[in-house]
């Protein structure tokens, strides 16, 4: 299946988005040879997601920057290796990608290489978020950039921060607003960190672009409110959402979108200090800064590399960069939840946790009521951590309700749970993936 | 340049060009992509993050976000796709 020769370049790009594309397009500019690899059958990573060969029905800002980037690159003669899965790099410096179409790994010896694999969203347990029906608001974003149109069903959007208004906007637009826009935040309540956005007209002028969307809809943008549970019902989803006064009601829908934010998608991947080779990590899965800081901080990976592999002096912070940095932190404070309190701290026992292989709360309380056990022995014993995302999922959640049981302990990184060895990404190769299981556990 | 069809366990799903398995048995309506009752594949994040969503194809697993749909391509739940 392995190829015995493996391709050389000088840099191999991990990931087809926007900084992905940008780091590979300054590569090329300053004439190294690059490969590119994506997972999909088209570029644009998740925001400038589409369909492959067919215009898309939702258009995202900045598809013109967008298109003048992919134009860069083609011009740069890269030709992007698309369904090519990252899997890992080993000890000796070379990539592993698995090529879904041709079904083989094709082996890469590069000198250097720029993982830009993106954001995932941080999704909050709550009883039920493991029903079918239930995904991600950016998972339901996703569909309709792709898709053009949402699933049939009622559907109900819940969590905290930006990201839920701009889907709530997109599926209005499509002409199927949600029931509800469910927000812990309340941005009215919030006027000084208000007044800081102001600074950023391009992100107030978005904003307001999708408020004045949904508050030309029937959907209500309910503030200060959390999703609590999720129940099956009459082969519907019935939804209790708690208010900021703590009154409870149900809300039915047949789809719910649940969305806490965004983190980088850093997990599985090789760090600088431990690889043969150079190892940038650009865009959002080094910084969870958006879209807005992508494209910079693709070129400023790609200038990083250039320094690197010749030695050159370090490469300075980039501006826009840090003032995406900036507008983040105003962004988090315009959504800070209303209700301080802990939003993991009253979970019910049978709530799951691990969403890969069912595990639940109130088995990791089991396991904690045991005694001193390290995050290492929660993964191997408990298999927190251990199923097929790697602790994506569940390593932030997990690790956050350990905390809490162990107050004064310091706190562990999240990827002390999550599996930090490749292969990356465990499913293709079922086979190999079993081994590296087998290998640990004996 | 119209999609076309393929099986969802034995179902025909009609998909346009460009769609993934996944957004094409969305918009079919199909919510559970477990084999029996219980399970725990379903469309999750949609960018090949959570491996909820893993079915088989031709006895290989795959993220049916990641995967073009296919004309003719016989999709199954995974427990299901060794019978």
């Amino acid at each position: 299946m392995t190829e015995r020769q493996p391709l050389r370049c000088d840099v191999l790009v991990i990931g087809g988005g926007a900084a992905g594309v940008a780091a590979a397009a300054e590569l090329a500019l300053a004439g190294l040879s690059v490969e590119l690899a994506e997972q999909r059958d088209a570029l644009g990573g998740a925001y400038h997601r589409q369909p492959a060969g067919r215009p898309t029905a939702v258009h995202a800002r900045g598809r013109r920057q967008w298109s003048r980037l992919v134009d860069a690159f083609a011009r740069a003669g890269i030709a992007p290796r698309l369904r090519h899965v990252f899997l890992g790099l080993d000890s000796d410096g070379l990539a592993m990608l698995d090529d879904r179409a041709e079904g083989r790994v094709l082996v890469v010896r590069p000198r250097a290489l720029v993982i830009a694999v993106g954001a995932i969203e941080r999704v909050l347990p709550r009883p039920g978020w493991q029903l079918p029906g239930v995904m991600t608001a950016g998972g339901l974003q996703m569909i309709l950039k792709e898709g053009g149109s949402p699933p049939p069903g009622d559907i109900l959007i819940a969590g905290n921060g930006p990201l839920t208004i701009a889907l709530a906007a997109d599926l209005a637009r499509l002409g199927h607003p949600p029931v509800a826009l469910i927000e812990a935040g309340d941005p009215f309540a919030r006027p000084a960190a208000a007044l800081r956005l102001a600074a950023y007209p391009g992100l107030v002028a978005e904003a307001a672009g999708h408020l004045a969307r949904v508050f030309a809809s029937p959907t209500p943008w309910l503030r200060g409110e959390r999703l609590t549970a999720i129940e099956p019902r009459n082969g519907r989803l019935a939804a209790t959402i708690r208010d900021r006064r703590g009154a409870t009601r149900t809300l039915a829908a047949d789809l719910i979108a649940l969305h806490d934010g965004i983190r980088p998608n850093d997990f599985g991947l090789p760090a600088n200090e431990e690889s043969d080779i150079v190892v940038v990590r650009a865009g959002d899965c080094r910084e969870a800064l958006g879209i807005r800081a992508a494209i910079a901080d693709g070129r400023h990976a790609a200038r990083q590399v250039i320094a690197l592999l010749t030695q050159g002096p370090s490469i300075a912070d980039d501006d826009a960069v840090l003032r995406q940095r900036r507008a983040q932190a105003v962004l988090g404070d315009l959504f800070r939840p209303i209700d301080g309190a802990d939003p993991l701290a009253a979970l019910p026992d049978e709530t799951i946790l691990c969403r890969c292989e069912g595990r639940t709360f109130s088995e990791l309380r089991a396991m904690l009521a045991e005694g001193e056990l390290s995050p290492r022995e929660i993964r191997l014993n408990g298999r927190f951590g251990m199923g097929l995302c790697q602790g994506r999922f569940c390593a932030d959640n997990v690790l956050h309700l350990i905390a809490a049981a162990r107050p004064g302990d310091p706190a562990e990184p999240p990827m002390r749970l999550a599996r930090d060895r490749w292969p990356a990404r465990p499913v293709s190769i079922a086979a190999l993936a079993a081994d590296d299981d087998e290998q640990r556990e004996s | 340049m119209s999609g076309g069809h393929f099986l969802w366990g034995g179902k025909p799903i009609t998909f346009e060009t460009g769609e993934s398995i996944a957004v094409a048995v969305a918009k079919a309506g199909v919510r559970d992509l477990s084999a029996g009752e219980g399970g725990l594949r379903r469309y999750f994040c949609g960018i090949g993050a959570c491996q909820n969503c893993l079915v088989t194809i031709e006895g290989t697993l795959v993220e049916a976000c990641l995967t073009p749909a296919r004309d003719g391509l016989r999709v199954d739940a995974p427990e299901a796709g060794h019978d």
